[in-house]
């Protein structure tokens, strides 16, 4: 077991069955000064300012439970980074609540920082002109780890996420990937029940990614560490979440299971038809045709209205057909929909 | 906070970074001797000429001077200034996710950098002595220089962390910054010793807190301030310390309930 025992923050919500994190129609406006072109612009902004109001954040209501693993995911500018930096206690919401594990980020800011971990993936935690090691070695002092402990620890992140090539490297000498598996073990070096990720992988090789989902995956399945998972790379959130939180323009449009947002939308299948020659214009009743190449046509037809053996009796009827298959709807293409055409389901159904 | 460790670990790391600068400070070394040989010039020729006031010998102005560089070996680092640089780039998100009072914190890298600054101080002294000869005073009077250089260091970093907060508020301060370094420097006594200053101007500097950081201890180092008059001096410069202090605690309090990370 790489791990040693549950960080003391748990201790603080001592009830069980109260969610680990509630946020209630949590709002953040950001009010900044507008800016008119020009010298004389800014002159006058600078003798009669004019505010600007922004809403980032407008009425964000969610409760996550202890062990959950959140896909929060909206495009950009939605609020998600908003919304973090408040559930960290770094950002004061203008209005609503917000409770991690019975504290109050803002007015507990320390106290709540025992509970946290965060890694934002476009910066950096790290001593930039130190070897990584130094900053480790902070960490132990600002979180009182005990040495024992924290050599236990820090030998498991070595080993997990194979830091012992440069543990000794200045940090601005270090790969992206390299500092990124840095950073995750600086974030929870304390073994904080609670972790937040925002855009973690974002610049990552595939194989570099991969090693970092591995590694978040048994966190929250061996610890039972929370993470709430801020990404664009929606391949991220099919891989690790059970759970997804969209939001777009500050409010929460779905919260549910990966598998709902998927039947709601995925009601669209795609028939991948290989023929044994060249088919110019294929057609099949109830389907319509995407795209040929060469002798392979993609038919895309609704799972609900249409039944798949009748499409395949269909197609093999008329045509001399060498290979089928048929493909789900891939998380990406649910969420472009969404993105672009708005989501019609009803509104955070729970 | 219920420990001093992860400051003294801030520190420790401060004085690591800072070694990692080996070339900057080289080349601190080589401007502060610069400018004692220049000073020693501009001291001797402009007493030669009488055109100087009276009231501090030759000798006695080019101790001040020498002394007042090798001080600004310490009193220049200043731990606060990574506020405005984090405040601008969000980073110091990074500081306010941690459990623990952020400017004690930045007090602690400060005393880092200055340490390992202060190292600096005996290679400076050394060349600036193939240049110059300063007087040494009395072991009491070096006693009292000290408490009120330690003195004027605190009331140096509180000035330093009320400027840089400005930027909590309006996240442009480099302008305000000049001008503030400019006053400082002139009326902290850090060029010219305060004494020089004639009439209301010059009873108007002394109430300012930023004689308290060069002025003070230099005026006891070259005896202007006699021993009969050490405590006023440094009760002077405790009670500037605590102002600053107390204001520093303010502006904080305020600030922490009004800064916006940028970025994300
Ligand atoms: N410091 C700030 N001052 C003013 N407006 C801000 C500030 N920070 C964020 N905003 C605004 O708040 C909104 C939400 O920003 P936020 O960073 O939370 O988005 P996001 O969902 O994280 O986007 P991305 O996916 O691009 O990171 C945006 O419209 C942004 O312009
Ligand atoms: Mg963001």
């Amino acid at each position: 077991m790489p791990f040693a025992a549950r960080a003391a923050g748990a201790s603080a919500a001592k009830n069980a069955c109260v969610p680990l994190i509630v946020t209630r129609d949590l709002r953040k406006v950001f009010r900044n000064a507008k800016r008119f072109p020009g010298a004389l612009g800014a002159l006058r902004g600078l003798f009669s300012p004019v505010y600007e109001d922004r809403v980032a954040v407008a009425g964000l209501s969610m409760e996550i439970e202890r062990g959950e693993f959140i896909g929060y995911i909206g495009p950009n500018g939605a609020g998600k980074s908003t919304t973090i930096k408040m559930l960290t206690g770094i950002l004061v919401p203008s209005a609503g609540e917000v409770e991690v594990a019975g504290i109050v980020p803002h007015r507990k800011r320390r106290e709540n920082a025992r509970n946290i971990g965060v890694v934002f993936g476009q910066r950096t935690q790290l001593y930039w002109d130190l070897p990584l090691v130094d900053s480790f070695e902070l960490l132990r002092a600002i979180y009182g780890i005990p040495q024992d402990r924290y050599r236990r620890s820090l030998d498991a992140f070595i080993e997990l996420l194979e830091m012992g090539d440069f543990l000794r490297t200045p940090v601005r000498q270090l790969s992206l990937g390299q500092r990124m598996r840095g950073d995750f073990a600086a974030a929870m070096l304390h073994e904080p029940p609670i972790l937040y990720l925002d855009e973690p992988t974002i610049g990552l090789d595939v194989v570099a990614k991969e090693a970092i989902r591995t590694f978040v995956a048994r966190v929250n399945r061996e610890q039972g560490t929370t993470i709430i998972l801020t990404t664009h790379d929606l391949a991220d959130v099919e891989r690790l979440c059970r759970r997804i939180v969209l939001i777009d323009h500050g409010r929460a449009i779905f919260d549910g299971p990966i598998e709902r947002i998927k039947n709601e939308y995925g009601r669209e299948r795609t028939l991948v038809v290989r023929f044994t020659e060249t088919t110019s214009a294929p057609t099949i009743p109830g389907a319509r045709l995407e795209s040929v190449e060469g002798m392979t046509a993609r038919f895309v037809f609704d799972r609900a209205t249409q039944r798949v053996d009748r499409l395949v009796r269909e197609v093999s009827d008329r045509y001399s057909v060498e290979d089928i298959a048929i493909e789900e709807p891939e998380l990406e293409g649910i969420i472009r929909h969404i993105y672009t055409q708005g989501y019609a389901g009803e509104e955070r159904s729970a | 906070m219920t420990t001093f460790a992860p400051y003294i670990e801030y520190a420790r790391k401060a004085f690591a970074r800072e070694a990692t600068y080996r070339i900057e400070l080289i080349a601190e070394i080589g401007s502060v001797v610069l400018r004692v040989y220049l000073l020693r010039s501009l001291w001797t020729a402009l007493y030669a000429h009488n055109a100087a006031p009276t009231g501090l010998p030759l000798h006695s102005m080019i101790t001040y001077t020498t002394v007042a560089l090798l001080m600004s070996l310490v009193l220049e680092v200043d731990g606060t200034r990574v506020i405005r640089e984090k405040l601008r780039e969000g980073g110091i998100a990074v500081d306010l996710m941690k459990p623990i009072v952020v400017p004690f914190a930045y007090f602690s890298d400060g005393i880092g950098q200055t340490l390992l600054h202060a190292a600096a101080i005996v290679p400076s002294l050394l060349f600036a002595l193939l240049l110059v000869r300063i007087d040494v005073p009395s072991l009491p009077v070096l006693a009292i220089f000290c408490c009120s250089l330690a003195l004027g260091y605190g009331v140096n970093f509180f000035v330093n962390f009320l400027m840089n907060g400005v930027a909590f508020w309006t996240l442009e301060t480099f302008g305000l910054q000049l001008i503030v370094r400019w006053i400082s420097d002139l009326l902290s006594g850090q060029i010219l010793p305060l004494s020089f200053f004639p009439g209301w101007f010059g009873r108007a500097v002394f109430a300012l807190p930023f004689a308290a950081i060069y002025s003070t201890p230099l005026l006891v180092y070259v005896g202007i301030i006699p021993p009969a008059k050490w405590a006023a001096a440094l009760a002077v410069q405790a009670a500037w310390l605590a102002a600053t202090a107390g204001a520093s605690f303010l502006l904080w309090r305020a600030a922490s309930r009004r800064v916006v990370v940028q970025g994300g």
